[in-house]
């Protein structure tokens, strides 16, 4: 026994004559007794009706003789091969078709940095390139260190000669070759 | 001796011009007629309809049969109605005026068959709802409407099964009736 909920459902469908004759009768006669649903079926004749009048009136017949003209030019027209790619490109291109891009671009562009950063870090841009070394002398000696700022806030001090011998030697060489640091 | 469509196609593919006039001559105004219902503008459907005979032309060779010839016919009609009405950047103002002057029109061709319904504010409202539907929504209401194909037939035009149809047909009316309510009986 069918409820006015699926009746409802498929009503249109009956009225279209596309049920089969079993389901089309039982829908007969709930409709019949059924105040609700023939209200719904009063409904979507209605608007039924409608539809084919505006459908109706905006009609026109045209004439074949010109209409097959339009066909004929068409084929017998030589078309270039970048009239057929930009009439698909402007198809292809077109919005509601590329929606799909979207996404697929944003994923192919974090896919592209991820592969950057994991396997070619070389490629990555480092900000360590604007840093910059420095060779200083800070003492009465002559001993020199060399000054690495990584950013602005960190600045490394190395001391480049450690023990008392290596330095009276380097410090000779120092004093020699200068700040060639 | 008249041809069938079947047999129209296969001269067509032996490279008989003819037979291919033939085709079109069958069904230039069923074709125009559906695309209208999508573009609502005569010049425009016009220039469609001829471009999609002009395409089932460059394809035809490639057709084998496996549905009927105007299934196939209408597939590439509601597809090229349906690129060509995402292309158009028309607003709803030219369309209420394109339509207005369709009725005009056909005023002064023919008369109405179903003259009674002279309400202009419903056809207007109604040509704004069904044109405000999915391209879906209104694929089958124009294939059922103004064709009366049955759901089977629908379904192979686009695509989709004869479940599909009957979803699509029951949304499709539920949501023109939301929107006409208060100018249906």
């Amino acid at each position: 026994m069918m409820r006015c909920d699926d009746i409802s459902e498929v009503l249109g469908a009956w009225l279209d004559g596309q049920l089969r004759q079993s389901d089309a009768e039982e829908i007969r006669a709930h409709v019949a007794g059924c105040p609700s649903c023939g209200e719904e079926r009063r409904q979507l004749e209605g608007l039924q009706k409608a539809l084919r009048a505006t459908f109706q009136s905006a009609s026109t017949t045209i004439v074949f003789e010109s209409f097959w003209r339009g066909v004929e030019r068409r084929i017998h027209q030589k078309r270039s091969w970048y009239e057929d790619v930009r009439r698909w490109v402007r198809d292809f291109w077109a919005p509601p078709q590329m929606a799909w891009s979207v996404p697929i671009a944003i994923i192919l562009l974090l896919l592209g940095m991820f592969t950057v950063e994991s396997f070619l870090p070389g490629l990555r841009p480092r900000e360590s390139r604007n840093n910059f070394a420095a060779v200083d002398s800070i003492d009465a000696f002559g001993r020199n260190v060399a000054v690495l700022r990584e950013d602005e806030s960190k600045t490394t001090v190395i001391w480049l000669y450690l023990n008392q011998e290596g330095e009276d030697e380097s410090s000779g060489e120092t004093s020699e070759s200068g700040r060639s640091f | 001796m008249e041809f069938s469509d079947w047999e129209l196609v296969q001269q067509c593919q032996a490279g008989e011009m003819g037979a291919f006039q033939e085709l079109v001559s069958r069904y230039h105004q069923k074709v125009f007629m559906v695309i209208l219902g999508f573009l609502r503008d005569r010049e425009d459907s016009m220039e469609v309809a001829q471009e999609t005979f002009f395409r089932a032309f460059r394809k035809i060779k490639s057709f084998q049969g496996g549905s009927s010839f105007y299934t196939w016919l209408y597939r590439i009609a509601v597809n090229m109605a349906i690129d060509a009405q995402r292309r158009s950047k028309r607003t709803p103002l030219e369309f209420r005026e394109s339509m207005d002057g369709a009725f005009e029109e056909q005023n002064e061709v023919a008369k109405d068959p179903f003259s009674d319904l002279h309400d202009k504010e419903l056809r207007e409202n109604m040509s704004r709802a069904i044109n405000a539907l999915t391209a879906e929504h209104k694929a089958v209401i124009i294939l059922r409407t103004i064709e009366g194909l049955s759901y089977k037939e629908i379904g192979e035009i686009l695509g989709c099964s004869e479940g599909t149809v009957m979803s699509r047909l029951h949304y499709a009316r539920k949501k023109l009736q939301v929107k006409l309510k208060a100018f249906l009986p």
